[in-house]
């Protein structure tokens, strides 16, 4: 096979700009979800137990469900339901968050109840009450015990925004299709993507690799 | 009387005149920087229980796993019954089929029953049949003292019965001679006598033991020759008696007030 | 605004269908990528430089690349590559199982090398080959810690089965899709095919919960 970049260079700075808003769309989503996800996940943890009943609903439906018809759906289905248009970028957003959320939700709560019970028995001896406790003795443990698993987080969000590209987010999954289908290149298009998406994702687990062994001692008690 | 790293008082050694089943003869083995054993020599027995006594990180445990090839040596030569130890892995193979090992976890296989766990040797290697390699198994567990326990799983023995186990899993490879890598150091007190008494059951049928233990009791009434070492050298040799009752090397003398031994 | 939620039931049977072919992909899928996933692992504890090198590339290669660009490089380079014309379930399965192999070869590799070296060393002591050694002491203990990480990969497989509706498979999503395309009933077929997918989903995903707890490693 004879392949031909020269799309690929003509056409760099339309793929570029797919690329920011590929990064643009992951950051605020990690940035929303892990909010709302650490809420939930606190509120499982520390919050009133009939509270736990629809989280645990949300969280686990958010786990049976797959990606794309989530966002399928909210792009397509929620206007006929609430009566408002999502853009989508923005449809994109809150589908992402709404799964991704529910994902850092268990972390949270496993990391939280991984911490032993004497270890918060140690906290109130010394005299603290609950809210100190949590604050300054088993957030910042659990904080580094969750480290692998954000991530892991942080690599699975910056994929799932290549599938946003199916309800016409123009980021550079979508855009790489068009010059795929407008130039008739598609292997040295896809190609370039799988070297783009790789050089992106590559370091973001190395970098939380090393930065956990490095604090990986402040959380084993 | 030698001090040295020699043969001590050779002439009044259990088995003297006949050849050594082990010998040592100044064995190096290297970690990296580290060097764990610094020439080593020694000699086994038939029929004797070897114990080799010392502080942590004194090399013992490193010499005995470079008896059955667990570790390759660096240096020096390791001969069993006159013939120097293979250094590739599956000359040494063949080799550790004739020495048994016990190790300090006891290292039992936790998916298989007390029983597998006896007859998985025979059976694997030796290519015994089933119906042969369960008769010997349920022999050596009899002879440890389980033989109620061939359907247990490790996880429902006590580390006591496990190590009893353990032991019956190396003797049913019909071993020459049996290796122990402080067989009793994980157990709770109350169960290291009942391992203690099948090791001392085994020594009186003549079975040849290299045993590394910091119980100075059973070196000291079991023992028919102790080494002791101390930063990878053997600092001295010679029989339980002269070892623990009038011991010629300071660091000897350390060690053994270290541990209370009052004699 | 009215909802005809009827032309759920009359398109039952092609539902129906894209699930079965759901389903099918999920088993194939797996079904390649267990067998892949110990042969990766085995090659990166081989020892072999090559082996090991090639498995940790391979692994890294497709835990960092997205899914659906897999599918769609796959649907577009494996015709050309191999020469063959190759229906889109083919390339599919073969993007899939590149995937979930790469994910099941470092599971692998972290369930053996969790087994300690003792228990190998235990097995040499009695005279076991390398060979032996795996086979009879260390594999076994391996798949019952690995088991719980290979339920939950295996509810991921079943929920991303859904991305190779983009080169026209016809498994559930697509289906769905295709149905809403045809009748312009886009929030009965979108919401029917969200609860086909959470009926089949949710039981799974508490019988991966079921299954963390029980085999939860006891040592």
């Amino acid at each position: 096979m004879d392949l031909d970049y020269s799309p690929v260079l003509d056409s760099w700075q339309f793929l570029l700009n797919g690329l920011e808003l590929t990064l643009a769309l992951s950051f605020l989503t990690i940035v929303c979800s892990l909010t709302l996800g650490g809420a939930i996940g606190l509120a499982r943890c520390y919050g009133p137990r009939w509270l736990a009943v629809p989280l645990v609903f949300y969280v686990d439906s958010m786990r049976s469900v797959p990606v794309l018809v989530v966002l399928v759906w909210t792009y397509f289905a929620l206007p006929l339901v609430i009566g408002v248009t999502l853009p989508p970028f923005w449809a994109a957003l809150v589908a992402l968050t709404a799964q991704i959320a529910a994902y850092v939700a268990e972390i949270v709560r496993a990391g939280v109840t991984s911490i032993r019970a004497g270890q918060t028995r140690a906290a109130f001896a010394l005299g603290m009450s609950r809210a100190q406790t949590i604050r300054t003795i088993v957030l910042p443990q659990a904080l580094v015990r969750m480290l692998p698993a954000f991530g892991s987080i942080l690599s699975i969000t910056i994929k799932d925004t290549a599938i946003a590209a199916v309800i016409a987010v123009p980021e550079y999954m979508n855009r790489s299709q068009t010059v795929a289908g407008q130039s008739f290149h598609p292997i040295e298009i896809f190609t370039v993507a799988m070297a783009v998406y790789f050089v992106i994702l590559f370091p973001v687990t190395r970098v939380v690799d090393i930065v956990y062994v490095r604090l990986a001692h402040l959380g084993r008690s | 009387m030698s001090a040295a790293a020699g043969e001590g008082n050779a002439v009044h050694r259990k088995g003297a005149g006949t050849p050594p089943v082990l010998l040592y003869r100044n064995v190096v083995k290297r970690f990296g920087a580290l060097t764990a054993v610094s020439s080593a020599s020694m000699e086994v027995r038939k029929g004797e229980v070897v114990c080799l006594i010392g502080p942590s990180g004194s090399g013992k445990s490193t010499l005995l796993r470079c008896t059955n090839g667990l570790e390759l040596i660096d240096g020096g030569e390791i001969a069993l019954d006159g013939e120097l130890l293979p250094r590739d892995w599956e000359g040494m193979r063949r080799v550790r089929q004739r020495m048994g090992m016990v190790f300090q976890n006891f290292e039992l296989f936790p998916h298989k029953t007390a029983l597998g766990n006896v007859t998985i040797g025979p059976m694997t290697v030796l290519r015994m049949r089933r119906a042969d390699a369960e008769q010997r198994a349920k022999a050596m567990l009899d002879k440890v003292g389980l033989a109620d326990k061939t359907a247990s799983y490790p996880a429902q023995l006590s580390g006591g019965q496990q190590q009893r186990v353990a032991i019956a899993r190396a003797l049913a490879m019909e071993p020459e001679v049996m290796l122990f890598d402080e067989p009793t150091s994980a157990l709770d007190p109350e169960t290291i006598g009942e391992v203690l008494n099948v090791m001392k059951r085994l020594a009186k049928e003549g079975m040849t033991m290299v045993v590394v233990t910091h119980e100075m009791t059973f070196a000291r009434h079991v023992g028919n020759w102790v080494v002791v070492m101390d930063r990878g050298a053997v600092i001295e040799q010679g029989p339980p008696e002269q070892i623990f009752g009038s011991p010629t090397v300071e660091r000897t003398r350390d060690f053994l007030s270290h541990l209370g031994w009052s004699g | 605004m009215n909802f005809d939620w009827s032309v759920v039931w009359r398109n039952a049977d092609a539902l129906a269908e894209g699930t079965k072919l759901t389903i099918l992909l999920a088993v194939t899928t797996m079904a390649i990528a267990i067998p892949g996933g110990i042969v990766l692992a085995l090659m990166r504890l081989s020892g072999v430089r090559v082996l090991s090198s090639l498995s940790a590339c391979f692994v890294e290669l497709f835990r960092n690349l997205p899914l659906i660009l897999v599918i769609y490089t796959a649907y577009y380079v494996l015709p050309v590559a191999t020469g063959f014309s190759l229906s889109p379930i083919t390339t599919a399965i073969v993007a899939l199982s590149l995937n979930v192999s790469a994910y099941n070869g470092e599971t692998f590799r972290a369930g053996i090398a969790s087994i300690r070296q003792g228990q190998s060393e235990a097995a040499y002591a009695l005279g076991m080959t390398r060979w032996q050694a795996t086979r009879e002491i260390v594999l076994p203990q391996a798949v019952r810690r690995v088991l719980p990480v290979l339920a939950s990969t295996w509810v991921s497989l079943f929920k991303d089965t859904s991305l190779v509706s983009v080169v026209s498979v016809g498994e559930l999503a697509y289906t769905s899709m295709r149905i809403r395309a045809q009748t312009y009933r886009v929030l009965e077929m979108l919401t029917a095919m969200a609860a086909i997918y959470w009926l089949l989903g949710y039981p799974q995903a508490k019988l991966v919960d079921w299954i963390n707890r029980r085999y939860a490693v006891n040592e």
